[in-house]
């Protein structure tokens, strides 16, 4: 008899080792049982992406914060929205938990939060592959979790 | 919101800023200021002993005569007594003013209001100001020490040359506190007022220049500035598309990479509509560039052996982010500002050029992207204008009318014959020094200043003065030349008061704010650099560092 997790907790943020996250949590997941809590992260460096700008004034830097701000939320809708299509279309039952804040801190206060039965996430990012980084810290989260942690290869 | 966090750290940082200026004028931290500054407090025993044994020779001499004793005369301050009293006062000053805050903080309710909003910023100024002080005070010469006592083993003064002086040590602790240990709450909407620090530093810097020397290094900058900011933000566009970077990521990138870094960039991306990522991995870049410039490039300078002017305006064109032009040109010239004069000329036009290049890329993007919404030029010129700069303009204005110095002052006029006493032209003792020294003068040049300083018994030109400037540098051992070339060079340059308390206020206000500025320098921040940006970055701002250097050294000469 295989496992079936009532509460799954999925890290994905649309790279490709969160596809393979996604594609590892529809297998175990089963229509009308599993519930799919998709973690969304923005990661922490945002809160000092204005750098050391002296120069500008608080206009300026305020249309920046709020063009930040704009793009982030963008990218975060398009990200719960398209996984909470492909959910509904295999008939899982899908809720989304947008956090900011360091990845493996978000995944262990949302891992407390909901309290999933399997957290599911991407493999770590191959080197030379572009992208943010912000990596998950995969020993605090072996530490901190009381579910067991799938990393999807 | 309530910006006002109820902790005593305002307080208790009053309160030993007052300790600091208490023992000082006490006399009980004169064993570690002795110390700290070894050459000072040499001189000062040196003066205290020669003046007991004069007093006594006095007081000998009368009873030999049968007089009465002589009323002792008070020494004269020597330059330890008053880096002691320049301490003491500012702490008074700072202690004061943080412990009445501090004890407001704790006193006040939290509520909502004016007062709560200027409260709440007080710890956090607080806390850079700090410490700049405990930087400035304590570990600029003690490092400064331990450079020279390593120097026999090491065979070269490792403080000197990676400049490990006050601006850097500032920077370099604000960035260690922000990445390992994090700013307290307390403190953290205090720490962005460092770029008020910086605007302000920039402000009075307009009262240090006369109208020559604006015009001239104005119209160096606007050359400079005008080839590589154009050069680099074009090189950029045409770089960007090829290597298939987006509109909007090679748009934020030439920016940064062409104007004046991490500000351009944030004034930009609004107008190219960049996406996350091209705003991350930009500043990224810019940042990583940065920090590397703003060490690398002051250790280069000294190893070049360029002067103010030179490095001035090679740091103002070739690093591309702005706050670390300013933290460069400190670090080669930590205990003067001619540099950062210069400097600050650069990034002053960079900032002018700023507006018009953000109407150029939105125009540029307008015209490749379809879609994309027209932006009205008139408000982005309006909105993007640096305010400050009419400032500088303004304080600049006032000096030139005389209201801090008197009215030539700039001009050089005490190298005219008239304007030099008699009792401040060289004596036979300095004349005799030059006179030893100056077979050995190997340019013509010099031999040539030297001469008609010898013969003038005073400097008559600034050109002069700048050469013989570099035979004094040169002159390690020899300090009967180098005490006979500063005693002209003094007579040459009179310094107003209110002129001198500038320099030093601005030199204040530039470490206070890059102390601030490092803490806003995040690894995690740095650490996006990557994808098209870094490369293509990367060798843009190489090419404008390395075209920038070549470029003032073949043609910007050391004297403006």
């Amino acid at each position: 008899m295989s496992f079936v997790p009532g509460t799954l907790l999925l890290a994905h943020h649309g790279t490709d080792g969160a596809k393979r996250a996604e594609a590892q949590a529809f297998a175990l997941a089963s229509p009308g049982r599993t519930r799919i809590v998709h973690l969304y992260v923005v990661p922490e460096f945002w809160a000092g992406m204005q750098g050391d700008d002296w120069l500008n004034n608080a206009w300026t830097r305020d249309a920046f914060a709020v063009h930040v701000e704009r793009q982030l939320d963008a990218e975060a809708t398009t990200e719960v929205d398209g996984l909470a299509a492909r959910c509904l279309s295999r008939g899982f039952a899908c809720e989304a938990l947008i956090r900011f804040g360091e990845p493996a801190e978000c995944l262990l206060a949302a891992a407390r939060e909901v309290r999933p039965e399997l957290v599911v996430i991407g493999p770590p990012r191959p080197k030379g592959v572009e992208g943010y980084r912000s990596r998950m810290d995969l020993e605090k989260l072996a530490r901190g979790l009381a579910a067991p942690l799938l990393v999807a290869r | 919101m309530v910006y006002t966090h109820k902790s005593p750290a305002l307080l208790v940082i009053g309160l030993a800023i007052l300790l600091w200026g208490w023992l000082n004028q006490s006399g009980s931290l004169d064993g570690m200021q002795a110390w700290l500054h070894p050459g000072a407090y040499k001189e000062h025993k040196q003066a205290v002993d020669k003046h007991a044994a004069d007093a006594k020779a006095a007081v000998d001499k009368a009873a030999a005569e049968g007089k009465p004793a002589p009323e002792a005369k008070p020494a004269k301050p020597s330059k330890f007594d008053d880096l002691k009293a320049g301490q003491t006062r500012l702490a008074w000053i700072l202690g004061g003013i943080f412990a009445a805050v501090g004890v407001l903080v704790l006193l006040l309710p939290a509520k909502e209001g004016h007062l709560d909003y200027f409260v709440g910023v007080a710890p956090g100024m607080a806390f850079i100001v700090g410490i700049a002080v405990g930087v400035r005070w304590i570990l600029d010469p003690m490092f400064a020490n331990w450079g020279k006592a390593a120097a026999p083993t090491l065979g070269w003064d490792f403080a000197k040359i990676m400049n490990l002086n006050y601006v850097v040590l500032g920077i370099v602790i604000g960035m260690v506190i922000v990445n390992l240990l994090r700013i307290p709450a307390w403190a953290a909407n205090g720490v962005r007022t460092a770029r008020l620090f910086l605007k302000t530093g920039v402000v009075l810097l307009g009262t240090l220049y006369s109208a020559a020397e604006l015009a001239q290094l104005g119209a160096l900058s606007v050359v400079m500035i005008g080839i590589f900011v154009l050069g680099s933000v074009w090189l950029v566009l045409l770089a960007g598309p090829r290597m298939g970077a987006s509109n909007s990521m090679t748009g934020v990138l030439s920016s940064g990479v062409g104007v004046c870094g991490v500000s351009a960039a944030v004034a930009a991306s609004p107008v190219v509509n960049a996406k996350a990522v091209d705003i991350a991995f930009t500043l990224g870049t810019i940042l990583l560039w940065g920090v590397l410039c703003m060490f690398t490039f002051p250790t280069i300078g000294q190893l070049l052996g360029m002067g103010p002017v030179q490095f001035g305006a090679w740091a103002g064109t070739g690093i591309l982010n702005s706050a670390q032009v300013a933290g460069a040109a400190l670090a080669f010239d930590p205990h003067g500002i001619e540099t950062l004069k210069v400097a600050e000329i650069f990034n002053i036009t960079r900032v002018l050029f700023l507006p018009i290049i953000v109407v150029w890329l939105a125009a540029w993007y307008v015209k490749r992207e379809a879609g994309a919404q027209k932006v009205d030029l008139g408000k982005v010129l309006v909105a993007k204008f640096p305010v400050f700069v009419l400032g500088f303009l303004f304080m600049f204005l006032l000096s030139t009318l005389g209201l801090f110095a008197p009215p030539g002052h700039y001009q050089g006029k005490y190298f005219s014959s008239e304007q030099v006493k008699e009792d401040k032209l060289l004596k036979e003792k300095e004349l005799a020094a030059l006179q030893a020294a100056l077979p050995k003068l190997a340019k013509a040049e010099e031999s040539k200043a030297m001469q008609e300083l010898i013969a003038n018994r005073k400097l008559t030109s600034r050109e002069q003065d700048h050469v013989l400037k570099g035979v004094a540098k040169a002159a390690k051992d020899d300090k009967a030349l180098k005490d006979a070339i500063g005693a002209a060079n003094k007579a040459a340059w009179h310094s107003s008061k209110i002129i001198s308390a500038f320099r030093d206020w601005i030199a204040w206000l530039f470490a206070i704010g890059l102390t601030g500025l490092g803490m806003q320098i995040t690894v995690a921040s740095i650490k996006q650099a990557g994808g098209k940006p870094l490369i293509i970055g990367s060798v843009v701002g190489a090419i404008k560092a390395i075209g920038s250097l070549i470029v003032v050294l073949l043609f910007v000469k050391e004297f403006v």
